[in-house]
């Protein structure tokens, strides 16, 4: 899978999450971004992410990622 | 008990900290910059001795041992022998928590063995070795403070009154590095002790009388006067806490060493959650890393999680699986304030009951506001409203944190409804410990506490209002500062025997 198929993928999920069907996912996207991305919403997204591909984050990746495109990234290394 | 008056205002104290300073950027000089965080391990270790703890050192000096051990032990363990992590993990939560809780519950009995208290700074200590323990543990932090370094980090003396809650991996490493005498970081330290001076000396302190008399037992106000005496109580603890905190981190930049913030105007937040990242900050961060998402990883909470949502739908399921774990967050947020049952209300329960119904009835509103009374939810003008909002919530909180008990709270709550008439006991507002010329003073102050703090925000881009200050011509800089440094000498209240303001954290 390529990064774009990857943020291809995710956006659905960032929309599920926020129910927000106008989010567009770049690798550039910031929680600063999107409406509702607050520290609590995080961990629901990350949940939802890793249900969606199949795969777990660290703790220190969670704490750690800045955007869209580190999640992409962790995600490729990961699948 | 050997106990020597070591608050951070009081003379004593900024005698201990002018030597500091000298030692600290003058003994490296003859040893060729070796060994000068040797100088602050010494008088971290001296100042916890002379603050009154003696004995009580071995707490936090155990507890920084374990700490060293354990993330030595899990360095050199294997990622994927989980068995041997999770021991060490276990183990130290152990060591840590075990000492924290037992003194929180001794305090909630009033047991003092040998007569000692809890160990100076033991909420602040056990959560920055925690800490630190935890972010190597998630891979965070790569470890390998040496042992004085861990002691030092858990115990740096500044940190041991109200925090803020440092994180190692930004914090362990400056010690290593050498300091020499940097003159805009000295007085810009300086010029923030000074700031810290004036919250807690010339502000906290009068207020603290208006607070005091209107919350002593059986004083018998009513209505509106209970709430004058929140809200004073309300900039009471945030002057005297962030005033701490000025002290703190602008003695640590006098130092050389940079801490993070604790608090952004927090009484101008518009959402309860939006208040717990602007009061606090250190305190709300870790419990979000520490405790908050943990939990909701847990298997318990994913499981839970998927059960709700397949009972109730995906969105609601969501939500009552986020309280629960917020329930469990703001219990522990109240229980580290302290074990009393006031606490565990008015700094935890009730802020997680504010956010619960707030959520809940966040679709109702929204509706009402655009469709009925076809408002902009994010016009400035419900933005104000929201704040005011927030601050009423967040002193009703308050009401519990300073009463003398969950009943004298709910006691005064009750007599400060508004049908309650407020008969103004005998001399009104000037018998409230204050005479009018305090008021004055009081009030001057507190205008200017929030000009300041408005224009810093707004430059906080720009370094804030220091920077803007250090800009301006020499004589006008000069004046400013001196004016200030007079104002606080003149006008600070000291107290008997100068023994200054007390800490209100401190106790946690």
């Amino acid at each position: 899978m390529s990064r774009e198929e990857v943020l291809e993928r995710l956006q659905p999920v960032f929309r599920d999450v926020f129910d927000d069907d106008s989010i567009t996912v770049t690798a550039e996207t910031t929680a600063a971004d999107v409406d509702g991305w607050d520290s609590l919403e995080h961990i629901n997204l990350i949940n939802a992410v890793e249900q969606a591909f199949g795969m777990k984050f660290d703790m220190g990746q969670i704490l750690t990622m800045k955007n869209v495109g580190e999640m992409a990234d962790i995600i490729l290394s990961r699948i | 008990m050997l106990s020597w008056s070591m608050e951070l205002t009081s003379f004593r104290f900024l005698c201990f900290f002018a030597l500091l300073l000298f030692l600290w950027y003058f003994l490296p000089v003859l040893t060729g910059g070796r060994g000068q965080r040797m100088v602050l391990l010494a008088a971290s270790l001296l100042y916890y001795l002379f603050a009154g703890n003696g004995l009580l050192i071995l707490f936090p000096l155990t507890s920084a041992l374990a700490t060293f051990w354990c993330v030595r032990g899990i360095t050199k363990t294997e990622k994927t022998d989980t068995r041997r992590r999770r021991g060490f993990l276990i183990f130290l939560m152990v060591v840590l928590l075990g000492s924290l809780v037992a003194f929180k519950v001794m305090g909630y009995f009033g047991i003092r063995p040998g007569g000692y208290g809890a160990p100076l700074g033991l909420s602040f200590y056990t959560f920055i070795l925690l800490g630190y323990f935890l972010d190597v543990y998630n891979g965070i932090d790569e470890g390998g403070v040496d042992l004085a370094g861990t002691v030092l980090g858990g115990m740096y003396f500044p940190l041991m009154t109200s925090g803020p809650i440092v994180r190692f991996k930004d914090f362990a490493g400056q010690f290593s590095l050498r300091h020499r005498l940097q003159y805009d970081a000295l007085v810009f330290g300086l010029q923030r002790m000074l700031w810290g001076f004036f919250k807690q000396l010339v502000i906290s302190q009068r207020l603290g009388k208006i607070v005091d008399t209107v919350y002593a037992a059986g004083s018998g106000y009513t209505g509106w006067y209970i709430w004058l005496g929140t809200v004073c109580f309300a900039f009471q603890l945030y002057t005297n806490f962030s005033g701490c905190m000025d002290i703190v981190l602008g003695l640590s930049e006098a130092l050389g060493l940079s801490l993070p913030e604790n608090f952004r105007l927090p009484f101008l937040s518009r959402t309860i959650s939006e208040y717990w990242r602007r009061w606090h900050i250190t305190l709300g961060t870790w419990m979000r890393d520490m405790v908050f998402y943990p939990l909701l990883r847990s298997r318990f909470f994913m499981e839970q999680g998927k059960r709700l949502t397949a009972r109730f739908g995906k969105k609601t399921g969501k939500k009552l699986n986020t309280w629960g774990a917020m329930f469990v967050l703001w219990l522990s947020v109240g229980f580290w304030h302290g074990g009393a049952l006031k606490y565990v209300i008015g700094s935890g329960l009730l802020h997680w009951l504010y956010i619960v119904v707030g959520e809940a009835t966040q679709p109702f509103f929204t509706k009402l506001l655009s469709e009925r009374l076809h408002l902009d939810p994010k016009s400035r003008f419900l933005d104000a409203l929201r704040v005011i909002r927030t601050f009423f919530l967040v002193c009703v909180g308050f009401v519990f944190f300073r009463a003398d008990s969950t009943g004298h709270a709910c006691l005064l709550l009750f007599r400060a409804l508004p049908w309650k008439t407020a008969v103004p006991p005998d001399g009104g507002l000037f018998a409230m410990g204050l005479g009018w010329i305090e008021w004055g003073v009081l009030l001057i102050s507190l205008v200017i506490l929030i000009a300041v703090e408005l224009i810093n925000e707004k430059h906080s881009d720009g370094g804030g209002i220091r920077n803007r200050i250090a800009a301006m011509p020499i004589a006008i800089r000069w004046l400013l500062w001196f004016a200030l440094l007079f104002y606080v000498v003149l006008l600070g209240e000291y107290g008997p025997g100068y023994s200054a303001a007390e800490f209100i954290y401190r106790g946690f």
